[in-house]
């Protein structure tokens, strides 16, 4: 289970997040929603150690994300596309990632086939399309078999058929019990997926709770997240 | 121990499979090699052995490079840096480790390119004249610490630019620690000419009472440790 706890973050005399709080749970894929800039990725940032929040807590299963000693066996992540340098092949990436953890090489081989990206396991990073960069940052996220996994606008510069596939994935994952969070400004893809939303604008949680009660009165969840979200914002 | 072992680890195969780390390390190995032998056979210096000397300043430039790329690639285009965070959450493990595997390098690149320097400028028809064990492992020392230093400020400024030009300028055009020692004779210890004795002999440092190598090497490796240190709190503090 994933929990922030009244996350508050200023950088100098801007809040960037508001006491943020919600949960996210094993065995549901949990949808971080809210249009650009209203403060997703510095959510998630702070949940995996990368920023420190000005107050308040983002914890993993009670813990915060960097006492993790081995942190890809409980959470895999990807923010931002793959994150590996451009000139660093596919699979070397993925190299370094597992032994950085203490992850047999084998995982390398194994993720890339389940990601798709068997055959481009030897093109540098700058050279895979923003697709399959998406993909690589989803191996790297799998190779630890984690229980949670935390992943920033996953569908970006997926075409239709990846969309479908992460659809799958992410759901099958959930299913086995892990738990999912991830954040998107795209709608679509998330009311097929999603078991519960997170509805953020503006730095605030404006809606929390399973989707169909946070859609419940509004015709879709398009209506719901604008009806939300300019309530919320300023 | 073993998140320690497995940072060395991770680091060292990330440097070995970045192209700009394999063209530092081209640097500090070719450089010393190919300019050793040009000193000879030019008759540039004495003997192969000081041509080999006259040629350790590229070794010097590869470790400056070595240091600087291997801090700097954490954030070229898509920040790196934020994986390697989120897959090793102690930040000071990590940058231990990148100076572990920079310190190695260097140490490596030394011991294939003096040895290849003097072949060279054998080959190229320089006598023999006096190897000097010592000097050579204080060319050795300096290089790594020279390295660790540029790998110390790169992760200060997270630009790979600015270190570079300074950093090399400052070790091939003029030594900013020189300037300020026609200023006050306490500039001797400041880091690089603190060490510069480990490298040339007295008759060839442009200041009379430079430190004597060993106490210079130990200066200039107080220098070292207390800037990583410096660079180690203040990564910690800032958001990747």
């Amino acid at each position: 289970m994933l929990t922030f706890d009244d996350l508050v973050k200023r950088r100098g005399s801007r809040d960037i997040l508001s006491g943020v709080t919600f949960r996210a749970e094993p065995g549901r894929v949990t949808a971080f929603l809210g249009p650009n800039g209203a403060g997703k990725s510095s959510t998630l940032r702070i949940l995996l150690g990368l920023d420190r929040p000005t107050s308040g807590t983002a914890l993993v299963d009670g813990q915060p994300y960097a006492s993790l000693r081995r942190p890809l066996r409980v959470v895999g992540s990807v923010l931002d596309g793959s994150g590996a340098h451009r000139s660093r092949p596919a699979r070397q990436h993925l190299a370094w990632v597992a032994r950085s953890n203490g992850i047999p090489r084998r995982r390398v081989g194994e993720v890339l086939e389940q990601v798709g990206l068997a055959d481009a396991a030897r093109v540098r990073a700058g050279r895979l399309s923003l697709g399959m960069g998406q993909r690589l940052g989803l191996a790297a996220a799998l190779l630890g078999t984690p229980s949670a996994l935390v992943l920033d606008e996953p569908v970006n510069g997926l075409d239709p058929e990846g969309i479908r596939w992460i659809r799958g994935l992410l759901r099958s994952f959930a299913d086995d019990g892990g738990t999912v969070l991830l954040s998107s400004h795209l709608m679509g893809e998330v009311a097929s997926l999603a078991d519960d939303l997170v509805v953020i604008a503006g730095g605030r949680i404006v809606a929390t709770g399973p989707l169909d009660r946070v859609t419940a009165g509004y015709p879709s969840l398009e209506d719901a997240f604008f009806a939300l979200t300019s309530g919320g914002a300023r | 121990m073993s998140a320690a072992l497995d940072a060395v680890a991770a680091e060292w195969r990330k440097a070995l499979t970045l192209p700009a780390t394999l063209i530092a390390l081209a640097v500090a190995v070719a450089g010393p090699v190919a300019l050793a032998a040009l000193n000879a056979s030019q008759n540039a210096t004495d003997s192969a052995a000081e041509a080999v000397l006259a040629a350790s300043p590229l070794l010097t430039i590869g470790a400056i490079v070595l240091g600087v790329v291997t801090a700097g690639s954490e954030y070229s285009a898509g920040r790196p840096v934020a994986v390697t965070f989120a897959v090793m959450p102690r930040r000071a493990v990590v940058l231990v480790a990148k100076a572990v595997v920079v310190t190695g390098l260097v140490l490596v690149g030394s011991a294939v390119a003096m040895p290849g320097a003097l072949l060279a400028a054998r080959a190229a028809g320089g006598g023999p004249g006096e190897t000097e064990p010592g000097r050579w492992l204080g060319v050795a020392v300096y290089a790594a610490l020279i390295a660790l230093i540029a790998l110390g400020i790169t992760t200060l400024t997270r630009s790979t630019v600015v270190p570079l030009i300074v950093l090399v300028a400052n070790g091939t055009v003029v030594s900013l620690a020189f300037l300020l020692y026609l200023v006050t004779p306490l500039a001797r210890y400041l880091p690089d000419l603190a060490g510069m004795r480990m490298l040339a002999g007295d008759d060839r440092i442009a200041i009379d009472d430079a430190l004597a190598p060993l106490p210079g090497g130990l200066v200039m490796a107080a220098w070292t440790v207390a800037l990583l240190a410096v660079a180690a709190a203040v990564q910690r503090r800032r958001d990747a």
